[in-house]
């Protein structure tokens, strides 16, 4: 057998004792370190969904213009190719009343009767204007100036408000990131010094032949990992979850809303969320390890 | 393989141990040190294997200088030296083998050799039947034995060995003297310290050393005497 295997076992042998020596607080720990976990995967949930739903409607970068409807079909016309010059603009094409009624009815799927309660077509016919969502400003501005137009409606709040939201929750995230971070070094190295304590006779006596710091340590080590480990699978469990409930829930009450797959969401979150716990632990228990050295 | 000059050992509350020690230990050599209780001779080994510091004068072991600023290297150092304690120090809620065992992992040995030296050790103190025995299970005298066969079978140049046959009967003690008298050769020094004089009188060959109140008084037997 290979010597370091022959260690390994040995290892993981000694991480298994440290773990049940201390075991209440180590599932304590378990546990604590997998709520704050989940919630941190639900910061960068939100934040994952915002910045989808603001790519999607940036792409969509489209304007509704609706028209005086005293307008001729020729002076639709004129207004049309009017709007095709202005810098920014890729395409228009006009939406009669009965395909704006046609597409309200598919956006609300099995809820469409509730169209059917209107004597006549409630919707009007507009103008579909095709931008470069980065031009929207000087856009607007020009349309504005041109005669004819009743009224614009453009998605700029949406996307605005959109994009305050994501600001936000990436600096949520980023907060989140950081406290969660600190905690659970906190917890972690806790832990470890708890183990150092209770081994301090057998550490001393390692020392005293001579076995080097990272054999003595590397059991600690283990532990640490194994502890953050498990606290980001009982994250990813409960993300798992939220998210089958969140899908199902939200499809049923708000089809229209564009959102990614659902394993897009968890995988991504899921692996990050299980990195990070595996690193949280290292270095939670290279601290605990490194104040021992200090005190000894 | 240690050289002690004017050495003194005074403990943080006062106490002084070790007084004035000078001493010249080549390698290959055995000594016995004697004293009564409190006289100064675990600190005497203790300072071998850099648990504690001299408080004056200079020591080195095997060429390493024995300072605080050395702890990385004196580590290093024990790595070849195979300690008995006078309280075995043998790791709790483990076996006796896993004991040994234990005290090998960290050593250039391959995992062959290092069951073989641990089986081969337990035999040598007379207790294979206990291989698998928790140590917390164990008697004083039996504890005793592991902690010699932790010792030697990490093959050691040098063997620090305090009161080992303290908690022995007379066979046993005898034989565990005979052991490590044994474990002497050109590579191998050996240092044992014992109340018990009697075991040691009739020694033909070695350096014995007697301590009083932190004072060393030495005497040399069946080899060449330099001092
Ligand atoms: N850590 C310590 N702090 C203070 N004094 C100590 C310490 N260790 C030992 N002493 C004192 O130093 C003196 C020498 O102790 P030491 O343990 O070296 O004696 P010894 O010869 O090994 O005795 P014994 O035969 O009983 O084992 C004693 O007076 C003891 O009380
Ligand atoms: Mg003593």
């Amino acid at each position: 057998m290979n010597k370091r295997a022959y260690n390994l076992a040995y290892f993981l042998k000694e991480s298994k004792t440290l773990f049940k020596i201390d075991f209440l607080s180590n599932i304590f720990s378990i546990i604590s370190i997998g709520l704050i976990l989940f919630i941190l995967s639900l910061v960068l949930l939100g934040w994952r969904v915002s910045s989808y739903v603001i790519q999607i409607v940036e792409r969509e970068g489209e304007i509704n213009v609706y028209y005086d409807l005293s307008l001729q079909e020729k002076d639709i016309n004129y207004l049309m190719e009017d709007i095709e010059k202005i810098e920014g603009v890729s395409s228009t094409s006009l939406v009669s009343q009965d395909e704006a009624y046609n597409r309200m009815a598919e956006i609300l799927g099995k809820e469409a009767g509730i169209l059917e309660l209107f004597d006549e077509n409630p919707f009007t016919p507009f103008i579909e204007v095709k931008i470069h969502i980065e031009e929207v400003d000087s856009i607007l501005d020009e349309l504005e100036s041109m005669l004819g137009i009743d009224y614009i409606r453009d998605n700029k709040n949406i996307i605005d408000r959109l994009q305050n939201i994501l600001i936000i929750l990436k600096v949520l995230g980023v907060l989140a990131l950081v406290a969660i971070g600190v905690s659970t070094l906190i917890v972690v190295s806790h832990i470890i010094r708890q183990g150092i304590y209770n081994n301090r006779d057998q550490i001393n006596t390692l020392e005293l032949l001579g076995a080097p710091d990272i054999f003595i340590g590397f059991p600690f080590i283990l532990e640490g990992v194994f502890l953050t480990l498990l606290g980001g699978v009982i994250a990813f469990i409960l993300l798992k979850l939220v998210l089958g409930l969140g899908y199902s829930k939200f499809f049923t009450a708000l089809p229209f809303l564009p959102l990614p797959a659902e394993e897009s969401l968890l995988i991504p979150i899921g692996i990050f969320i299980l990195l990070l716990s595996g690193l949280l632990g290292i270095i939670g228990s290279l601290f605990g390890l490194a104040k021992d050295n200090e005190k000894a | 393989m240690i050289v002690a000059k004017d050495v003194s050992l005074t403990y943080q509350d006062g106490t002084q141990a070790l007084k004035d020690v000078n001493l010249r230990i080549k390698a290959g050599e055995i000594i016995y040190i004697t004293g009564p209780s409190g006289s100064g001779k675990t600190s005497l080994l203790k300072l071998i294997l850099g648990m504690e510091y001299p408080t004056e004068g200079h020591l080195r072991v095997m060429g390493q200088s024995m300072v605080k600023d050395e702890e990385d290297n004196i580590r290093k150092l024990r790595r070849k030296i195979g300690p008995v304690f006078q309280e075995f120090k043998l790791i709790r809620g483990r076996t006796a083998f896993e004991n040994i065992v234990l005290g090998m992992r960290f050593l250039d040995f391959t995992p062959k050799e290092i069951i073989e030296n641990s089986y081969m050790a337990l035999e040598r103190v007379g207790l294979k039947h206990k291989r698998d025995s928790l140590v917390d299970k164990l008697s004083w005298g039996e504890s005793q034995r592991v902690a010699i066969a932790r010792a030697i079978a990490r093959k050691p140049s040098l063997i620090l060995a305090d009161e080992p046959t303290g908690n022995l009967d007379l066979d046993n003690a005898l034989n565990i003297m005979d052991i490590l008298t044994s474990l002497r050769d050109e590579n191998t020094t050996v240092i044992i310290t014992t109340h018990a004089t009697h075991l040691i009188e009739d020694k033909e060959e070695g350096t014995f050393i007697r301590i009083q109140e932190g004072r060393l008084k030495m005497e040399r037997r069946g080899v060449e005497a330099y001092e």
